[in-house]
């Protein structure tokens, strides 16, 4: 990979400040940037490790009942820390990659790169998140925005993401066995006023609320109202690993799955 | 853009390396350090063959920069023995024959030493989670799982009689 | 006595405390330059402009090598010279090498490479099986055709005939340890190389071609490699030719290693096949006459691939007597990477072919596969009563098959699972379970004769310490501490006292491939006789000095006993001859009988015998995904009288999971221009720890080899491998309980291959 200037702030300003250069990049654990730069896909004069920040880091209950995930946390302390109040976001997070991947990947990187593979977008958006930057607050809905496309601005930094809890949740994820990203990921997410339905893995732009399984299940929240529901396999991706069929038909194993499995 | 210095305290020893940035702590740790343990097996983080402890952390190190560990506490394959000799896991893995060509071991059993500290009397199946990001081409793992399920049964025996 | 005895590997100390060398590991001399190759974009075609001049500035780069500036010989084909290590302007798949970067790291090399601005004329490649049999683009000038009786009349005449064609995929060897190669130039322009190879003596060779020496100025050492599968054997050429290049060039050691990526890119994998078949039988399931067709994607290049087709013809019988049978073997030559040696050597691939077709009728007539397959068994020692030859003419005279399916069966439980397993299926809809036996008979030798021969080097040291020489290269499989086993027991001794060395082409010359699983076999045999020749002189010295006979010397324990009352130790006995001005130093030499072979007529003994193995495998299947998970394996594997029984059961279980994992999720792909897509971990799926079996049982049959090998012991490497087929007709058998329709499974069989084999079988229902 070509050289690049190391920084480690200690402060969100120090970070935004140094994100401030041309062609630097937020470094958050590395596990997807690395390999990225690696193959020369990216090729930023300066990284800034988001690590030493203190203020983002950490899993924290707020009065409302929902859940603020600063965004430099880990997979791992997600995992171990989400339990008790959000376990299907625990879960979720409990399963990405492998241990020692866990170990370092982290919830904003994740996020910021938006891979369309990747299992967090689907648990953002399946809970109606809101992505909170040095900047402003951004709700999912309007966050993502296709293949690695999100509504962040360049030098923004997702400082945290806040969830709201849902009454019962459940990710099934499909692996794609090597690399153990999604081949097909679907988030449920059952919440008082409706349910939210967000499938990674699957479309050509990344993750999307298959908006037709939500109203079935917001009427009716079982398995069986997602039955003869069926996602158009002309929008999924189709590559070496999985055809657009395949893909297409998973989301409705999936789908179901999920819904019998939320609590 | 040039190197920079940092400290690495690796096994126990304070290091200070000078590092590019981009250096990976893989590269540091088997070329400036010249701990040849840990080993490049795939570098895109998939095979865990470079698996090393970061401060109390499994960590592929061939996704990680030398810079990123700055200040960090290290252990390596090398500085898994105890001073009294090797680390009950080498000695189940060598007994059980958990290894054949040995490449995936340093890794597996820098793992496996994490594994057993955060869980100290794992399942089969939390074993067989728990290295699911280190690959051997060789044994197919029945002998590696049965190796750490031993060393987890030897060494809580061994803390049972110290109480 | 050491032999027989479970111990663990003979560097598992090294291996645990990460002090365990291999080449990329070894300290380097200070200056010592990195090497990477430029690689060709384009499948096919011919380079029209070359501009090195960004490599030869990038930064760190010393020098740009390319196939004008090779002095001698231009080749690392391990036949037929039509490889070059360097092209010569035509590009033949991408990923073929086109010049050679030095630089004073691994990285800068590796960035330096990728500079260069190619120009090509490109041309169409042919990629696949039936654009190069449109295109006749073979090797040799025709198929290879070998036949006993008359198929097609048989088949004519039988009751019943099933037929189809598949494919079967290759794969990848993933070693974990890379190729890697590290070259020493000598004072006299001879060169050192160190090698992560199966063939220390084909890289002597080659690279003493490419400097334009004899063998005798090279000299190749290894002394370990991290996993091979038959990836090393001639895929490592490359390097150590282009590091012995770069080091007469600059004078200075050279290293060079593949990035994983590159590895994948540029090196050969399995043969992938597509197999047809014709099969006639009785309305009992017996095989009257059998018709295949292999098409065998070779690559580019010629590399082992005659060996290869040929020996997946000679398993197309694998356990079963047939009385007529013809198989076509098309050797087609494509623009991909050239396929090579990998565990089973085209044995596995023919193997799946009649196992494909036992599964076939067995669905066809109902009947039970195990069944099925035993009543087509060649016949127990001394029991034929007509014809219990192979294809090929050999005399089945060692088949242990029905013994082992009975043993296997009993302890496994066969029937309750299998009455079970039905049960259960009628229960369910969505999830299927199956169940399903296959045996293994694999012949064991070279095909090429003049291979199967091995040498060794003993010395015993005044003070009583062995030095252990072979030509036998280890690569995990434990040959090294069996063969040690082998040498402490001839002298008597404990194993501590004798010492591995690494192989050595100069200790040890002419050396064959550590392949074929023959490595202990031969290399075995070889030390028994240098270490026999040494004792002989020994106990020859020391009746003299007591006026006794040779036989009364009996080395034991550690000790020598001679006569009846004279006892000293090992060590006493070693000073004693040593100062009676006794040689304590021997080579050793092996060759196999019995062989002889026409692989043209395809007639003769190939093989000295054949090992045999049994597996049973329980899957589940969910026909909503396809998702798929071995719930167990039950393994009955004949080892003969097993020099390390644990040694040997870890070759049956990696054996086992590798060869499940090629034929599930182990899928290569290319793109329409020629490109592997699949040259990662991240896209290429090889087992990981928890796709081995829930239950794993594996035994060893208690046996021994009716031929005289190495402590009655039998060869172990390769055949456990297709034990793995279990596990693909056991998915065959899941899917198969979806509906009436036979599953015709492809190979992998991955999710989605299920997926849509469950939708066919069940109609879309």
């Amino acid at each position: 990979m070509y050289n690049f200037e190391f920084e480690k702030p200690a402060t969100i300003a120090d970070a935004v400040a140094a994100l401030g250069a041309e062609d630097a990049q937020a470094l958050g654990g590395g596990q997807t940037l690395l390999p990225t730069m690696k193959q020369r896909l990216a090729m930023p004069t300066k990284l800034v490790s988001l690590s030493g920040i203190g203020e983002m880091q950490g899993v924290c209950s707020n009065n409302d009942g929902s859940l603020s995930i600063g965004g430099a946390t880990t997979h791992a302390t997600v995992a171990a820390e989400a339990a008790a109040q959000y376990p299907a976001l625990a879960d979720l997070a409990s399963h990405i990659g492998d241990p020692a991947v866990r170990n370092r990947g982290t919830i904003g990187g994740s996020l910021a790169n938006n891979d369309p593979a990747a299992c967090y977008p689907a648990a953002a958006l399946g809970s109606g998140a809101t992505i909170v930057t040095n900047a402003r607050e951004i709700a999912a809905d309007d966050y993502f925005q296709g293949l690695f496309t999100t509504a962040l601005e360049e030098g923004e930094i997702i400082t945290g993401v806040r969830f709201p809890v849902p009454e019962a949740a459940n990710y099934q994820k499909f692996l794609q066995p090597a690399s153990r990203f999604a081949l097909v990921g679907v988030f449920v997410a059952k919440f008082a006023d409706g349910v939210r339905v967000a499938v990674t893995g699957a479309s050509e732009d990344g993750v999307f609320r298959w908006s037709e399984a939500e109203q079935a299940l917001s009427a009716s929240f079982s398995p069986e109202a997602v039955n003869g529901l069926q996602v158009d396999p002309a929008n999924m991706m189709g590559d070496i690993h999985g055809t657009k069929e395949y893909r297409a038909h998973l989301i409705g194993v999936l789908t179901k799955r999920a819904v019998a499995a939320a609590s | 853009m040039g190197k920079q210095i940092i400290t690495l305290t690796v096994n126990g020893e304070k290091h200070e390396v000078a590092a590019e940035p981009r250096e990976l702590l893989v590269h540091t740790l088997r070329e400036t350090l010249k701990l040849t343990g840990p080993h490049v097996g795939c570098e895109t983080s998939h095979c865990g063959a470079c698996t090393v402890d970061i401060d109390g952390k499994s960590v592929k190190s061939c996704t990680m920069f030398a810079a990123q560990a700055d200040g960090a506490e290290i252990t390596t394959i090398e500085g898994i023995a105890t001073p009294d000799g090797m680390h009950v896991l080498q000695e189940m893995f060598r007994e059980h024959h958990g290894l054949q060509c040995g490449f995936c071991t340093p890794g597996m059993i820098t793992r496996a030493y994490r594994l057993l500290q955060e869980n100290p009397n794992p399942t089969e199946e939390e074993v067989r989670f728990g290295i699911a990001g280190n690959l051997c081409r060789c044994t197919g793992y029945q002998n590696i799982v049965k190796a750490i399920l031993a060393a987890a049964a030897e060494l809580n025996a061994s803390k049972e009689a110290a109480q | 006595m050491s032999v027989a005895k479970p111990l663990p590997h003979d560097a598992a100390r090294l291996h645990v405390t990460g002090a365990a060398r291999y080449v990329d590991d070894t300290p380097t001399p200070r200056g010592t330059l990195h090497l990477a190759f430029g690689l060709s974009q384009v499948a096919k075609g011919r380079i029209t402009s070359l501009d090195l001049a960004p490599v030869r500035s990038s930064p760190g780069v010393v020098a740009v090598l390319t196939a004008e500036d090779l002095p001698f010989d231009n080749d690392v084909s391990p036949s037929n010279h039509d490889e070059p290590l360097l092209s010569d302007g035509t590009v033949n798949y991408i990923g073929q090498p086109l010049f050679l970067v030095l630089a004073s790291s691994h990285r800068a090399a590796r960035v330096a490479a990728r500079k260069a601005v190619i120009g090509y004329a490109e041309e169409t490649p042919l990629l696949t099986l039936d654009q190069a049999l449109a295109a006749d683009s073979r090797f040799e000038d025709g198929p290879r055709i070998y036949e006993k009786g008359d198929a097609a009349a048989a088949i004519a005449a039988a009751p019943r005939v099933v037929e189809g064609t598949f494919d079967l995929g290759g794969q990848e060897h993933f070693y974990l340890e890379g190729q890697a190669a590290l070259a020493l130039p000598q004072e006299d322009g001879g060169m050192l190389v160190n090698s992560s190879t199966q063939h220390p003596t084909e890289i002597q060779h080659k690279v003493a071609e490419a400097i334009g020496l004899p063998m005798h100025a090279v000299r190749v050492e290894t002394r370990r490699m991290g996993g091979g599968f038959g990836g090393k054997e001639s895929q490592g050429n490359a390097l150590a030719v282009a590091c012995a290049l770069a080091a007469r060039h600059t004078g200075l050691p050279c290293k060079m290693r593949y990035d994983r990526d590159d590895d994948m890119v540029i090196t050969g994998k399995r043969h992938a096949f597509r197999i047809s078949y014709r099969a006639g039988f009785d309305a009992d399931g017996r095989l009257l006459g059998l018709e295949f067709t292999h098409l065998v994607n070779c690559g580019w290049a010629q590399d082992l691939s005659l060996p290869v087709a040929d020996r997946a013809m000679l398993h197309s019988d694998n356990a079963y007597a047939i009385p007529a049978i013809r198989i076509e073997s098309h050797r087609l030559k494509t623009n991909l990477q050239s396929a090579t040696a990998y565990r089973g050597f085209g044995g596995p691939q023919g193997m799946v072919g009649i196992e494909r077709v036992m599964d076939h009728i067995a669905h066809d007539l109902d009947l039970d596969p195990v069944e099925l397959r035993r009543r087509n068994y060649y016949a127990a020692p001394g029991t034929a009563t007509g014809d219990n030859t192979t294809p090929y003419g050999m005399e089945v005279s060692d088949f242990e098959l029905h013994e082992m399916t009975a043993q296997l069966l009993q302890s496994a439980d066969y029937a309750a699972r299998r009455a079970e397993i039905t049960a259960w299926n009628e229960r369910h809809a969505r999830l299927k379970r199956g169940l399903a036996f296959s045996p293994v008979k694999f012949g064991i030798s070279f095909t090429l004769t003049h291979l199967n021969q091995a040498g060794a080097l003993v010395h015993v040291y005044q003070d009583g310490s062995v030095h252990l020489n072979h030509g036998g290269t280890e690569m995990g499989q434990g040959l090294f501490q069996k063969v040690a086993q082998v040498a402490a027991s001839r002298f008597g001794i404990p194993l501590e006292k004798v010492k591995i060395t690494a192989t050595d082409t100069a200790k040890v010359p002419n050396t064959s491939a550590t392949a074929a699983s023959s490595g202990s076999d031969l290399n075995g045999m070889a030390v028994m006789a240098a270490c026999d020749t040494i004792r002989a002189r020994m106990a020859d010295h020391l009746a003299r000095l007591h006026q006794l006979t040779p036989a009364e010397v009996i080395f034991d324990g550690g000790s020598v006993r001679i006569g009846a009352t004279v006892e000293i130790s090992f060590d006493e006995a070693a000073k004693l001859c040593y100062e009676g001005r006794i040689s304590l130093s021997s080579t050793g030499f092996y060759k196999t009988p019995k062989l002889e072979w026409d692989r043209i007529k395809g007639q003769g003994r190939p093989f000295f015998y054949f090992a045999y193995g049994a597996a049973l495998t329980e899957v589940v299947v969910d026909r909503l995904t396809g998702e798929n998970r071995i719930l167990r394996a039950d393994i009955l594997h004949d080892a003969g009288a097993s020099l390390n029984p644990a040694l040997d059961i870890g070759q049956v279980e990696g054996g086992y999971v590798q060869g499940a994992g090629w034929l599930t999720t182990e899928e290569l792909v290319w793109d329409d221009k020629g490109a592997l897509r699949t040259h990662a971990p991240s896209t290429y799926k090889i087992p990981a720890c928890s796709d081995r079996p829930d239950v794993f049982n594996v035994a060893l049959y208690d046996g021994q080899n009716r031929e005289e090998t190495i402590y009655r012991s039998k060869a172990v490497g390769e055949p456990p491998f297709m034990l793995g087929i279990s596990a693909w007709l056991a998915l065959s058998d899941a899917v198969a309980s979806f509906g009436t329709t036979y599953p015709a499974l492809n190979a992998p069989a991955t999710a989605e291959e299920i997926w849509h084999a469950a939708r066919r079988v069940s109609d879309g229902v």
